[in-house]
């Protein structure tokens, strides 16, 4: 088990190399550079040659393009991301600020969507047939089909604006900070956000619940004479965790880049939104930051994805 | 005794092959099921109304849908304007039929861009594996390594905003998922005896991998459209919904909804938003269903 992990991490090595090379190329070819973007349009007047030329040379943007790329890489292994180009900022400040709010939002939705979907998926899966499934399988292809972000409006016309109920945005308000105090701006962007992932996890839940329960164990399970739910969870359902292991692995991720959509939306002061503005003002450390982060999770996600596919499911073998 | 669904099933099923009604080829039957598939049918009919009001837009409005109208800002549905104007006083009812025609082109043309380079990929490299198909397999990890919205972005930002860049992009993110469909299919085709027979007559590689294999493998790729060109189109307005998608003054479906990120539209002004929205909603589950029952129709595991 530790040797596999450890080749799986040797592996990274090379892949995560590329792929910030190729973030910091992409970045490095969109028109215009950043102190374009820090002189307004009125005062660039103002400005001379010689002064533009100067914050290039502090910003090191005047340097070759793999000399930079090189002193961006060793300066991330030494653990220091750079610093935003718009504001001086460290970077690994920014991602302290905006990190536990995405968090926060992004595990309350995973949590909601794996468990709903779960509980819904295997529902429907035992009752195939019924009216419970058909409804849920309507709903499902509901879910996938309207957009995110006009369900959260349509979610705010209802709980903000008519019945009140809820913060329309944001992520606490002012002198009420503490987390149960806040709770009431979580409960709507986490529901949008969850339940708009819920419906592939019941879809994945249901599927692969009917897959199992067709298996030889489940059969000799029943033929034992063990009761029904035991037949269902324990050897069931065991089984059929295992796609949906897969698929909450594969959106760990989102915890990061899922959340843009709903984070604009709610105002929510997190990951997404300063991605959002990152990407717009070509402030490339936090782009890259952002990028190299969202990429490390899914790679990290994919062995962990492994790991417990190899715990859930007995047949497995990790090699 | 008492038959269950499946044993009356199987009963008529026998007594139509007793008949001979049975025997066509596998496409007859695909087809056949298809159109029983009440839930696909009706989706392919919701389908083709939608996508023919946009195509004959200039049948269905007298309005344009770029002309500002100062006079006439944010008019509730009404005689004149049947689904009212926004905020700058176009006609939204038009907005959404010429708007539709993007989205669709966007979605339709993307799903085909990426299928015509995957599915070629695919096809060719999974028949030949060795290097080639170890290294597009290598590039297709590389892309879906990354978050889907954030690959987006950071190209939207490379290539600019523009109706062609942001096709290109989703076919450049695009192509992957099709490669390793199409690859994996490849793979367990080409061991069959009838491919050894032909390479037996020496005949050429390409004929086999495209003429002969491909087609085979064609059921599970229409499936990838339809259902890929529903994420597109959901794609295209979650981006120009935040305004990174196609530039604000081409109507999209994403950038018709996008004033209503502001919450005084959001709740005075309904109309801007709640049509199109239902609009974009209802096609995207219409191409679901086609996906679906296609899904059923392709799979030989499915009687019926």
């Amino acid at each position: 088990m530790l040797a596999y992990i450890a080749r799986k991490i040797l592996h990274l090595i090379p892949m995560l190399l590329v792929i910030s090379f190729l973030i910091y190329l992409g970045i490095d070819l969109m028109p215009g550079d950043a102190v374009d973007f820090m002189i307004s349009p009125d005062e660039l007047a103002t400005v001379s040659p010689q002064q533009l030329a100067t914050m290039r040379a502090n910003l090191g943007l005047d340097k070759p393009f793999m000399l930079r790329y090189l002193i961006w890489l060793e300066s991330l292994v030494k653990g220091d991301f750079g610093y935003s180009i718009q504001s001086g900022v460290p970077v690994s400040e920014l991602f302290e600020k905006t990190l536990p709010a995405t968090l926060e939002l992004s595990f309350a939705a995973l949590l909601l969507s794996t468990v709903l979907g779960s509980i819904l998926g295997v529902v429907s899966a035992l009752r195939r047939g019924s009216i419970t499934d058909n409804v849920l399988s309507v709903a499902g292809m509901l879910g996938i089909a309207i957009p995110q972000f006009l369900f959260g409006l349509i979610c705010i016309i209802i709980f903000v604006f008519k019945l009140g109920w809820l913060p329309a945005g944001g992520r606490m308000t002012p002198g009420h900070e503490a987390f149960f105090q806040r709770l009431d701006h979580l409960i709507l962007p986490a529901c949008v956000l969850g339940l708009s992932m819920t419906a592939g996890v019941m879809r994945y839940a249901r599927a692969s619940m009917l897959d199992s329960m067709n298996r030889d164990f489940v059969k000799t399970a029943r033929s034992k004479g063990l009761p029904e739910w035991r037949v269902n969870l324990l050897h069931g359902f065991r089984v059929a965790c295992t796609p949906v292991a897969v698929l909450i692995g594969f959106r760990l991720p989102m915890l990061i880049g899922g959340a843009v959509v709903v984070e604009q939306i709610f105002q929510w002061p997190g990951i997404g939104v300063m991605f959002l503005s990152a990407v717009r003002t070509q402030n490339t450390p936090v782009v890259m930051m952002v990028g190299f982060f969202s990429v490390l999770l899914v790679l990290v996600a994919s062995i962990i994805v492994d790991i417990v596919t190899a715990m859930l499911d007995p047949r497995v073998k990790l090699q | 005794m008492k038959k269950d669904k499946l044993g009356r099933k199987m009963d008529r099923l026998l007594e139509r092959e007793l008949a001979g009604e049975l025997g066509h080829s596998n496409r007859n039957r695909a087809l056949r099921k298809f159109g029983a598939n009440k839930l696909a049918f009706a989706g392919g009919l919701v389908f083709a109304v939608i996508l023919l009001l946009c195509i004959f837009a200039p049948l269905f409005t007298q309005f344009s849908s770029t002309n500002v109208d100062l006079r006439n800002r944010l008019s509730p549905p009404g005689s004149v304007h049947i689904m009212g104007t926004d905020q700058i006083g176009r006609d939204i009812w038009s907005r959404m039929l010429y708007g539709g025609r993007i989205s669709i082109l966007i979605g339709l043309g993307s799903a085909l861009g990426a299928t015509l380079i995957g599915v070629s990929l695919g096809t060719w490299a999974g028949y030949r594996g060795g290097f080639l198909d170890a290294t597009i397999m290598k590039l297709s990890e590389l892309l879906m390594s990354f978050p889907q919205i954030i690959l987006v972005l950071i190209l939207v930002s490379i290539a600019g905003q523009s109706l062609w860049n942001i096709i290109f992009i989703f076919v450049l993110t695009g192509w992957p998922s099709m490669y390793r469909m199409t690859r994996s299919q490849m793979l367990s085709i080409r061991e069959e005896d009838f491919v050894q027979a032909l390479r037996a007559f020496g005949v050429s590689d390409v004929l086999i991998a495209f003429k002969h294999i491909l087609p085979n493998a064609i059921g599970p790729i229409f499936v990838n459209i339809t259902l890929s060109t529903a994420t597109f189109i959901l794609q295209e307005s979650a981006l120009s919904f935040l305004g990174l998608g196609v530039p604000s003054n081409v109507s999209t479906w994403g950038n018709i909804l996008s004033p209503a990120q502001n919450l005084t539209i959001l709740r005075e002004n309904w109309w801007i938003w709640l049509p199109v929205g239902l609009a974009l909603s209802i096609f995207v589950l219409a191409i679901n269903f086609i996906g679906d029952g296609l899904r059923d129709a392709a799979d030989p595991s499915q009687m019926g």
